[in-house]
């Protein structure tokens, strides 16, 4: 017979543990707290976690990355230990980049200490460079990169939240399948198995528009983790960077572009303390962790069902603030929570202007009260202060209560205010938001589609399945051809939803639940929400045809898979080969 | 300024003890990657004299909150503690099951048995198969050493009965529910992973019980081994035979939207 547990029973379970138990009083008292939240991952109210006062530090933003001096490229490592012969799977040797447009970059991942809120203790993460978020990349469409990423992660790590070992996905990028973070790609850091040397792997961005055409020039890219198994722990640990990529419309000078063409969206190049910074054009990623008692940083890779934190955080820290003069800003709003859905309200009311959804600008600007970000989306916005007073502060709240890692629950009143932005001066406004943005000229009134195919996420014996079965290395379940363009319906039937992510391309959304899409669902997207209360969808994929900077054919095999990334570590992932003919 | 870019150097009294810490767990843990011979328990953890809380210990984190130690019956009659005897120093495969589930349980089983035998030598030696009956009542140790033996189970494999109290919340602990009651309360649904732990590391994952016997083996060699030395990429895709599922359909243009 199944039997609620009680809250007497499980301070008696806690209890149980009384005996063997070393840690001090505080130490205790967590435990038997994290008792509570295992034996019943959906009752969290009564669990005592620290208190952090919030709105005590200033937003962070990540420092853009630097470009180094050029540097010869270098094969893939074959695997973490390459004396038994075995390779990657995507290898490529020492490779040809374009050698008068490509730039270099060298990215650590390091264990470091964070500070992720001042009344907690410092904890120890993974970063890029050592930080999280990571360093920003900033691109310019027609610059490749080329990115040495070196594995300096601490084979014993005590913290026991992810896995020394590493392959990096640029989520919404347009590369080649070796360069996309192939989950079994990997690549280790320094130990007794490698000579005590970290690896590194070389990641070629070509930073072109797919099949150079201009409708499909990205936007709000992020790169992080995705080794196989254990994406969630890694980039729950820190493994998480921005990249943003710009053209001749949307560009790099941005409000400060004289060019007639250029949409002038809010943003520009300066310096602060002697470093590039993008002033007004500023990237969020919204993230949620749990601590324990003592403040630090807790993961469960017992739970399968998506991780939840109970701290809210943007780009790395609890609940900041933000001081905004009057006037337009652009943010990049990233959901790289592993489970969690939100749905963001202005707390004065007032709405966004959103621009862009996923790697794209939206063909027209779309006002909007809230908006709805899963795991793994973004939504750009722009948000006018211009008619706000001097000292006024407004509060971005999330509304979308959600205490089981498979769904949220609904719309709470008042919700949890995030961010603050506190106004604080005034500041001269070139921006536009002009009424056309990206326009889409081929879509789908002028694609044509070669087939069409049915994938539906399900859960199965405590774990997650794509058509029933769960994600083996060697199963291909889709061959599409480069150049035609395909119809999915992804379906699913459970009581829970499933942020489904494809790699390479960037769909249009033809319908949910046989109905048109949702204004901020019109545009390109790379990661939609399917299931409980936000129903089904068919979305129709072009797939590109060309790489161009190093020319060559898009062939081969990238992933599909649940962002919810719990789901994607428990085998919620196919794969698809894409065929030269 | 309306941003600032992060201090990347903190200089804290509270930063270097914290450090300081750190670095002590790390070299009182560095002892022993490798499984096979059973590695002692870690010490108790040591609080420190100052105020600064210790970041916690991720081995005895997940024998307080995940190993409860039970006590259990072998399927030779033998009692035996779940973590003092079991788990305690080990590199397990962890699974649920009962003698008398139709369908998932005897493919688990056979999965698990064709894992064991590509384990050879190493199944026992470097990892510990423990699978533990949601039926104890009726699968007493007598059921399950011949439900062992029909299954042509080999050696180091412990099945387990006991108090159904104890397993329900063994069970719980190792992340084998359902947050549905409806399909919580259906013992079935709880067959289906395979939990694999390496104790004396604190490092766990699960794999589905259904997924391959070669991905399962590969899944447990992962477990033993630490990562730098996990087989990865090709050889790991190439184990397994290659399957295609190619679902494609002409495509229906029927419902196609008109664009504004």
């Amino acid at each position: 017979m199944k039997r609620r547990l009680t809250r007497r029973d499980l301070i008696k379970y806690g209890a149980l543990g009384l005996g063997t138990l070393t840690l001090g009083s505080r130490g205790l008292y967590s435990l038997m707290s994290q008792g509570v939240r295992n034996a019943r991952a959906d009752d969290s109210s009564n669990i005592t976690r620290p208190s952090t006062t919030p709105f005590l530090q200033e937003l962070p933003i990540a420092p853009i990355a630097t470009a180094v001096a050029p540097f010869a490229t270098q094969a893939d490592p074959g695997n973490c230990v390459n004396v038994d012969g075995t390779r990657a799977f995507h290898v490529h040797g020492p490779r040809s980049v374009p050698a008068n447009t490509t730039e270099f970059y060298l990215i650590h991942e390091r264990a470091a200490a964070h500070n992720f809120h001042p009344q907690l203790p410092l904890n120890s993460i993974w970063g890029y460079e050592g930080m999280t978020p990571g360093p920003t990349f900033l691109a310019r469409s027609g610059t490749p990169f080329l990115v040495r990423f070196v594995n300096d992660l601490p084979e014993n790590d005590p913290v026991g939240i992810g896995e020394p070992i590493t392959a990096i996905h640029r989520h919404g990028g347009f590369q080649f399948p070796e360069d996309d973070g192939y989950p079994l790609d990997t690549f280790c850091g320094p130990s007794p198995a490698t000579g005590n040397q970290p690896q590194s792997r070389d990641y070629f961005y070509p930073n072109e528009a797919d099949d150079l055409d201009p409708q499909n020039e990205h936007s709000t890219l992020w790169y992080h983790d995705h080794a196989i198994d254990i994406t969630g722990q890694n980039v729950y640990r820190g493994l998480a960077g921005f990249f943003l990529n710009f053209d001749a419309v949307d560009s790099f000078a941005g409000e400060e572009d004289l060019n007639p063409g250029a949409l002038r969206l809010p943003g520009r190049m300066t310096t602060l303390n002697g470093r590039p910074f993008r002033e007004f054009d500023v990237p969020m990623v919204f993230q949620d962790k749990l601590f324990d008692a003592n403040g630090f940083l807790v993961y469960d890779t017992f739970d399968h069902n998506g991780f939840l934190g109970d701290k809210f955080l943007v780009n790395g820290v609890i609940q900041p603030f933000f001081r905004v003069a009057r006037r337009k800003y652009r943010f990049r709003c990233l959901n790289g929570s592993n489970a969690r859905v939100y749905q963001f309200f202005l707390s004065n009311g007032q709405s966004f202007v959103a621009i862009g959804t996923d790697s794209h600008l939206l063909e027209h600007p779309v006002t909007v009260n809230n908006f709805r970000i899963a795991p793994a989306e973004r939504v750009e916005v722009v948000i006018d202060f211009t008619n706000t007073s001097i000292g006024q502060e407004i509060f971005l709240v999330n509304r979308l209560q959600q205490t089981d890692g498979r769904k949220p629950d609904g719309l709470v009143s008042p919700g949890t205010q995030i961010l603050k932005f506190i106004v604080d001066r005034d500041a001269a406004d070139p921006s536009q938001v002009p009424a056309d943005l990206r326009l889409v000229t081929v879509g789908p009134q002028q694609l044509t589609v070669n087939a069409q195919r049915t994938f539906e996420f399900n859960r199965s014996d405590g774990a997650w399945q794509i058509n029933s079965e769960f994600f083996d290395e060697n199963r291909i379940n889709a061959k599409p051809t480069r150049g035609t363009a395909e119809i999915w319906t992804l379906k699913s039937g459970g009581g829970w939803v499933h942020p489904v992510h494809i790699h390479l391309t960037e769909f249009f959304v033809l319908s949910r639940d046989d109905g048109t899409p949702p204004p901020l669902e019109q545009g390109r997207k790379d990661t939609i929400l399917i299931g409980s209360n936000v129903g089904d969808v068919r979305i129709l994929l072009p797939f590109p045809s060309e790489f161009h900077t190093v020319p060559r054919p898009v062939s081969g095999r990238y992933v599909f898979h649940c962002h919810n990334i719990e789901h994607e570590d428990m085998r919620m992932m196919g794969q698809f080969d894409v065929q030269v003919t | 300024m309306s941003a600032y870019h992060r201090p990347r150097i903190v200089t804290s009294a509270a930063l270097a003890l914290s450090l300081a810490l750190l670095m002590v767990l790390i070299a009182g843990r560095s002892t022993e990657r490798v499984a096979g011979e059973k590695t002692p328990a870690p010490g108790p953890l040591v609080m420190p004299a100052a105020t600064v809380p210790a970041p916690p210990n991720r081995v005895a984190v997940i024998r307080e909150r995940h190993l409860e130690n039970v006590e259990l019956l072998t399927q030779e009659g033998r009692s035996v503690r779940f973590y003092d005897d079991l788990v305690k120093g080990r590199v397990v495969a962890i699974n649920f099951m009962f003698t008398t589930c139709p369908i998932a349980c005897p493919i688990t089983t056979r999965h698990l048995v064709e894992v064991q035998r590509a384990l050879g030598a190493r199944a026992g030696r470097d990892v510990t198969f423990i699978s533990i009956s949601l039926d104890p009542e009726r699968d007493t140790p007598e059921v399950l050493r011949a439900y062992a033996q029909a299954h042509g189970v080999g050696p180091g494999w412990y099945f387990l009965t006991g108090k159904r109290d104890d397993i329900e919340r063994l069970r719980r602990k190792l992340g084998a529910y359902d947050l549905d009651p409806v399909i919580d309360a259906d013992r079935k649904q709880h067959t289906g992973l395979v939990i694999l732990g390496n104790e004396p590391v604190g490092r766990w994952k699960a794999i589905a019980a259904l997924s391959k016997p070669v991905r399962i083996r590969q899944a447990i060699e992962r477990t033993i081994l630490p990562p730098s030395q996990w087989p990865t990429g090709d050889a790991v895709v190439k184990e397994g035979p290659y399957e295609e599922r190619e679902t494609a359909e002409p495509a229906n243009l029927s419902n196609l939207p008109a664009r504004n």
